[in-house]
């Protein structure tokens, strides 16, 4: 190591320590407390329970496990559905409007993420805008069911979804679409033979970063759902704000991140590799 | 390519309906949230004549504030020795700083809840303000070394041939390239802070909480006027420090865009 090294070495200390107090740490303790039991005034102690894991599989909550993640691949597949073209438009036929397009994108992201579910309550709820303007005497119910969680879930991620696919389109060099059109591809080949394998990098960054923050999600569940709709996260929410069980809410933490934790490294190592790439 | 065309514009109209309905609604002279009566800021009203919202409001800005400050110098520093080390703890650090920008932010919240009450801390502001800057430095970090790691090393070579310190190097060349980045990480970084709610929910405490988690204990009452207008006024503060985000890179003479630097996440 040169003089070079240890003086820019320096700079990791402050960063890395916060991290690893604040991040590293506590998630230790979460794993230490979820084989812990709920103490008599509240709060937890620690011990070996390891059923707190197995109470995770109850027929009572496994429903809610799988149906976390049936809704978050739902929302993965209806974000790249939708915002695929959008991303598309945007990087091919955007020309000098691109930057404000993206940011037109990027905007109501910005909103805070209450606020926008909120403002599906009141557009969709049964005294909402949209069934005023129907004006029917028995309005239609659009919320309190999984279309409507899943519906609050794309429009809440469906920006993470578009901005990478967004990068990957506008990454890639247009002559290869018109390359694909001389050798007589027809449009739908050309896309599903050129444009679509060299954008899968895209695809990939933008599905995993939909589906993290969609499986633990619980707003959307709590306020556009019901309890025949909760999810994990509505789980783990409750043990520490309602039920006090939180060594069973840090085992489900800990089954999340568990189950979570393929998808990070995947997702991890392509955008390492991404980034070497970038800079070699 | 028409029907992508009308696509795309449907898009945007869906999109940004819901936003709208908001904010059009919060200057509605009536409770009313189907039909629209009349213009009149009593919504506003209700909201800053309220001394605990106001007292939520201050809280939130304080948050945010404390967390661009620290977050950002603590992201940058993390940055460059990041690009610039190539120390044993740099892999160690890397994954350290990346993994909490794919962490489910639930996860962080239960983490952070769990730890300051096993160490004893009485939940208030500073907790809240602990963990919005834990995932503050990730996003800082990614944003800055896109930016740093274009930058030519051999021109910090020349500086130091020329007789300049390490420290004197960092502070004459590669902090004046880094601005543009840096300024925009610490904006992007307050709107997120601003707007968090998930983080705040479990490390708040019981007063003064910050705008969001108000947000979520009057949602779960219903729908009330007040909450539109509280929405747009956040909206706006986000809208503000995103705008500035995008455009002070360029005002400080960069040619690049501010949405090129944010973007940056993409790339590295």
């Amino acid at each position: 190591m040169n003089a070079g090294d240890r003086f820019a070495g320096r700079f990791l200390i402050p960063g890395g320590l916060w991290l690893l107090a604040f991040f590293a740490v506590p998630f230790v303790i979460v794993v230490a407390l979820s084989f812990g039991t709920p103490g008599e005034l509240g709060g937890a102690l620690y011990g070996w329970y390891p059923e707190n894991y197995s109470r995770a599989f109850d027929p009572v909550f496994l429903p809610v496990l799988l149906r976390s993640v049936g809704y978050a691949v739902a929302t993965v597949a209806l974000c790249l559905a939708l915002g695929y073209p959008v991303a598309y438009y945007i990087a091919r036929f955007g020309g000098r409007h691109k930057h404000v397009l993206i940011a037109l994108v990027v905007m109501p992201f910005f909103v805070n993420y209450l606020v926008r579910t909120y403002a599906m309550v009141a557009l969709l709820s049964d005294e909402g805008v949209v069934n005023g303007v129907l004006g029917l005497d028995d309005p239609v119910r659009f919320l309190n069911n999984p279309f409507a969680v899943i519906g609050g879930l794309v429009y809440g991620y469906l920006a993470f979804m578009i901005l990478p696919v967004y990068a990957a389109l506008d990454r890639m060099d247009p002559a290869l679409i018109e390359a694909g059109k001389d050798l007589y591809g027809s449009d739908w080949s050309t896309f599903w033979h050129v444009t679509w394998p060299t954008t899968f990098q895209g695809v990939l960054a933008g599905t995993v970063l939909v589906f993290l923050p969609a499986v633990g999600d619980f707003v959307a569940a709590q306020l556009l759902g019901g309890p025949g709709t909760y999810m994990i996260g509505n789980l783990i929410q409750q043990q520490f704000f309602g039920a006090e069980n939180w060594p069973f809410g840090a085992a489900l933490t800990v089954l999340m991140m568990a189950f979570l934790f393929v998808w990070m490294v995947l997702y991890l190592r392509s955008a390492a590799r991404a980034s070497q790439e970038a800079t070699a | 390519m028409r029907w992508l065309r009308v696509y795309v514009g449907v898009f945007f109209v869906f999109l940004f309906a819901p936003i709208l309905l908001v904010v059009v609604f919060s200057f509605n002279s009536q409770r009313s949230l189907q039909n629209f009566e009349g213009v009149s800021l009593q919504w506003y009203r209700a909201f800053l004549e309220n001394e605990s919202l106001r007292g939520s409001l201050i809280a939130s800005l304080e948050i945010a504030f404390v967390t661009m400050v620290v977050g950002t110098v603590l992201g940058t520093l993390l940055a460059f020795g990041l690009v610039r080390a190539r120390s044993r703890w740099s892999g160690s650090a890397n994954v350290l700083m990346l993994v909490p920008l794919v962490t489910p932010e639930i996860v962080a919240g239960v983490s952070a809840f769990l730890l300051f009450t096993q160490v004893g801390m009485r939940l208030s502001l500073v907790t809240i303000t602990l963990a919005h800057i834990t995932f503050s430095i990730s996003y800082v970090t990614v944003v800055v070394r896109a930016r740093l790691a274009a930058l030519n090393p051999e021109v910090e070579q020349a500086a130091m041939d020329l007789g300049a310190t390490r420290l004197d190097t960092l502070r004459l060349v590669v902090l004046p390239a880094l601005w543009p980045a840096v300024v925009a990480a610490g904006l992007l970084v307050f709107a997120l802070s601003f707007d968090d709610f998930v983080l705040s929910y479990f490390t708040t405490g019981e007063s003064p909480q910050p705008l969001p988690v108000r947000i979520w204990s009057a949602i779960r009452f219903g729908v009330t006027p007040t909450i539109n207008a509280i929405g747009t006024l956040m909206l706006a503060i986000s809208a503000l420090a995103i705008v500035l985000a995008i455009a002070l890179p360029r005002l400080l003479g960069r040619r690049e865009s501010g949405i090129g630097v944010l973007l940056g996440r993409e790339g590295a």
